[in-house]
């Protein structure tokens, strides 16, 4: 089913590597994220997530909190 | 038109609005992108800017460039080959059906070049397999039954259907090519009218009827 767009969260990070999507992906099953993404072959690692539930503010603090940059895709 | 392909714009705070018109933009610009600067030198950055959108309008629709890419050619390859079938009936003479695609194939490639030089260029690129190995399902059932049909029929001879395409639609491709870069072999100018077409089409028609 298609996502309903409200529910789209955009970032603009510095997951860079294999290794740091290893490692993020390991938070978002710790908090049952299932709907996540990230662009990798983007500039901007842009991390993409499908919540109905999550805030902005949750997700920078979960990602900040474990080492990466995080803020709103504008 | 396709529910996923609406796209879109913020406005005012979180307030989300479609805008049919900005897909549609979206869709264009992205293959006059790829087809300028190749799958390579694309990002989701350039096309934001080429579309004066954000990138976070773009990254609402796409996950990533390569999902932009697939969706837009699967959009593509299906709208363009439900074209080619329009008014194409599978049990009419050879003669008769194979004009017919002659017709729709020039008339949606001429009408389409951007389309027709993206679909192109994602032949020869590591998209083709997902794009080509699922959509095209009922244009290549109705083709293939079509070439059956002639064979049963006994209006041509029993053949592969690589060696059949390559007879029957290689010429005409080859010509929108030389037609598109406006120039053939060697450079030498090259407009394709309705006669060239239609003499090429005679050539064709006499390889493959007995």
């Amino acid at each position: 089913m298609e996502p309903d767009f409200k529910d789209i969260l955009l970032f603009k990070t510095n997951i860079q590597t294999a290794d740091d999507k290893n490692l993020i992906a390991k938070v978002m099953e710790k908090h049952k994220i299932k709907q996540w993404t990230i662009d990798q072959q983007d500039v901007d690692c842009v991390l993409r997530i499908v919540s109905p539930a999550l805030k902005l503010e949750e997700v920078i603090h979960l990602v900040s909190k474990n080492g990466y940059q995080c803020e709103e895709l504008i | 038109m396709n529910i996923h392909l609406y796209l879109f714009l913020k406005l005012k705070g979180s307030m989300r609005v479609r805008d049919l018109n900005k897909v549609e933009l979206v869709k264009q610009k992205a293959m006059e992108l790829l087809v300028r600067i190749g799958f390579e030198g694309f990002t989701m950055n350039k096309l934001a800017k080429e579309c004066e959108i954000s990138v976070a309008t773009l990254y609402i629709y796409y996950k990533d460039k390569d999902d932009l890419i697939l969706q837009i050619a699967k959009e593509e390859a299906e709208r363009m080959s439900n074209v080619m079938l329009e008014d194409f009936d599978p049990e009419v003479s050879f003669e008769v059906g194979l004009k017919q695609q002659w017709k729709n194939r020039a008339k949606c490639m001429l009408e389409n070049k951007i389309t027709s030089q993206f679909l192109e260029q994602l032949r020869t690129s590591t998209y083709q397999e997902e794009v080509y190995g699922t959509i095209v399902s009922n244009f290549k059932i109705t083709l293939g039954k079509f070439m059956h049909n002639a064979i049963k029929k006994g209006e041509i001879n029993d053949m592969q259907l690589e060696v059949y395409w390559s007879v029957a639609f290689a010429p005409l491709y080859n010509l929108v090519r030389f037609h598109f870069d406006g120039s053939s072999i060697g450079g030498r100018p090259f407009v394709l009218t309705d006669k060239v077409l239609w003499d090429t089409f005679e050539l064709v028609l006499k390889a493959l009827k007995k």
